[in-house]
């Protein structure tokens, strides 16, 4: 349930913080679990029939199994109780994060692993990054300036959050899907590999390993996380380049990157933003190359109820753009981009921690869009799968 | 710091006046859950205290993962099934 961080950043919490980080995870595992289960089963008996009694037919939309469930005794609770969840995880760890500063300040500077930092101090960090709390974390991304605050606040905030799902370094994400490309496309060898909005870099180090010949280069807007993200990533060993730049506006050559990556990164954009990611993305891949993401799955493949329960984030979690995003067709932000329609693919794959290297393989091997409206797909819960689409530039 | 953006079909009637969810009729409600909560961790805080003091004893490491979701499953069995 809990999952303690395996480097040398990883918090020297007191028992008490210990205790509360425990009960935060385990507070979460109730509410997106026991009482997801029990809202879903409220909606089939009371919110879907009561609708039905009003518009003579079932909710079709996430739009309208929201307004369905609005009020319903079992919304309210898992609601009320998941965004006070959500506002304890970063409570739990930032009374650590501030009594250790000077301990990682210190640990930072002494890592002495391969890997480098370019930070732009002229580049003006998106309104996206620092002027909402993203999923209610106090300060947003750019908590602590270009200092080691909010990559902190966030790697130990994300271990708490987790519940163990994404694994002990909190890669499982990265780790599944580096694993899915290499059994699906085994002659596939990228020599250069961008990652986009990597964040801390915790999905990008899975990359190194699988592809360990490739120059591998991490960007993100917002400076801090990527301080922290470099330190990180020296005390594990990992050859990884951060560099300070916004993904719809990237400073590299046409046709450079044999791979362009992200995980959790496109629902945080506005339309325009994500549009002109995927158009960046097109240019800077050499053909034969390959942009995947790793992300929510979209509205169109899943079921009223089901789509409004990943929705729910953008309402009450501050995520404004998450139902946007998961209102688009990945298909169409692909070709939109330049890519062939041919050329487009969508999956999902096992959590490599939950499943085992054997699912992840039969994955790659098997019926590929299986599963993206399954319960698990997508959801931070029990059985965990991920979903991805990407396309080749040919 | 923290702006108010949301999404573009969202009523304003699901926030309060300070942009915060709101979910239950009575607003004071939506507060009451963050005190129980709040209120539930210290008290498990506590018990793990005891729990140190008893692994101390015995000489034997507990499974604090699996009695933190025993008291968890204890503390809210009232709202399960609402």
């Amino acid at each position: 349930m809990s999952v303690e961080l395996q480097h040398p950043m990883k918090a020297q919490s007191t028992p008490d913080e210990i205790a509360r980080g425990r009960f935060v995870s385990g507070m979460r595992s109730l509410i997106l679990n026991d009482l997801a289960a029990d809202m879903g089963t409220a909606y089939q008996n009371r919110a879907a029939p009561a609708f039905r009694k009003v518009h003579g037919r079932d909710p079709e939309t996430s739009r309208e199994a929201h307004e369905a469930l609005r009020g319903d005794p079992a919304f309210n609770i898992y609601s009320a109780m998941r965004v006070q969840a959500q506002k304890m995880v970063w409570a739990s760890v930032a009374d650590s994060v501030e009594r250790e500063a000077e301990r990682l300040a210190e640990e930072a500077r002494k890592a002495e692993g391969p890997g480098s930092l370019t930070l732009d101090p002229a580049l003006e960090v998106p309104k996206n990054v620092h002027a909402i709390d993203v999923h209610l974390m106090p300060g947003s991304y750019t908590r602590g300036g270009d200092g080691l605050e909010a990559g902190a606040v966030y790697d130990r905030g994300l271990a708490v959050f987790s519940m163990g799902l994404m694994g002990a370094n909190l890669d499982d994400i990265g780790l599944s899907m580096s694993r899915y490309v290499q059994q699906r496309f085994p002659d596939f060898a990228p020599s250069r590999i961008l990652d986009t909005g990597c964040t801390i870099g915790h999905n990008t180090l899975p990359w190194k390993q699988a592809y360990p010949e490739a120059q591998v280069i991490a960007i993100d807007a917002a400076p801090g996380p990527l301080t922290y993200a470099s330190a990180r990533a020296k005390m594990q060993g990992q050859d990884v380049h951060f560099q300070q730049m916004c993904a719809d506006d990237l400073a590299f050559e046409d046709q450079s990157f044999d791979v362009v990556w992200s995980s959790m990164f496109l629902h945080e954009l506005s339309k325009k933003s994500r549009a002109k990611c995927l158009d960046e993305a097109y240019r800077v891949l050499r053909p034969g190359g390959l942009m995947i993401h790793m992300e929510l799955p979209p509205n169109e493949q899943m079921g009223a109820f089901e789509g409004f329960y990943l929705d729910w984030d953008s309402y009450y979690n501050n995520e404004p753009y998450y139902k946007g995003y998961r209102d688009e067709i990945p298909r169409e932000l692909c070709t939109c981009a330049g890519f062939a329609e041919e050329n487009f693919f969508e999956f999902v794959v096992p959590s490599i921690g939950i499943y085992g290297e054997q699912a992840v393989s039969d994955a790659a091997k098997g019926d590929r869009a299986e599963g993206v409206g399954q319960q698990t797909t997508g959801r931070l819960a029990e059985g965990v799968m991920w979903y991805g689409f990407g396309a080749f530039k040919k | 710091m923290s702006e108010q953006l949301r999404p573009e079909d969202a009523p304003p009637s699901l926030y309060d006046e300070h942009g915060n969810p709101r979910f239950f009729a009575d607003p004071a409600m939506d507060r009451f859950v963050a005190v129980v909560m709040n209120l539930a961790q210290e008290v498990w805080v506590q018990e793990e205290r005891l729990l140190a003091l008893e692994e101390a004893k015995s000489g034997e490491a507990l499974d604090r993962d699996a009695k933190a979701k025993e008291f968890i499953n204890r503390v809210f069995a009232p709202i399960r099934g609402a």
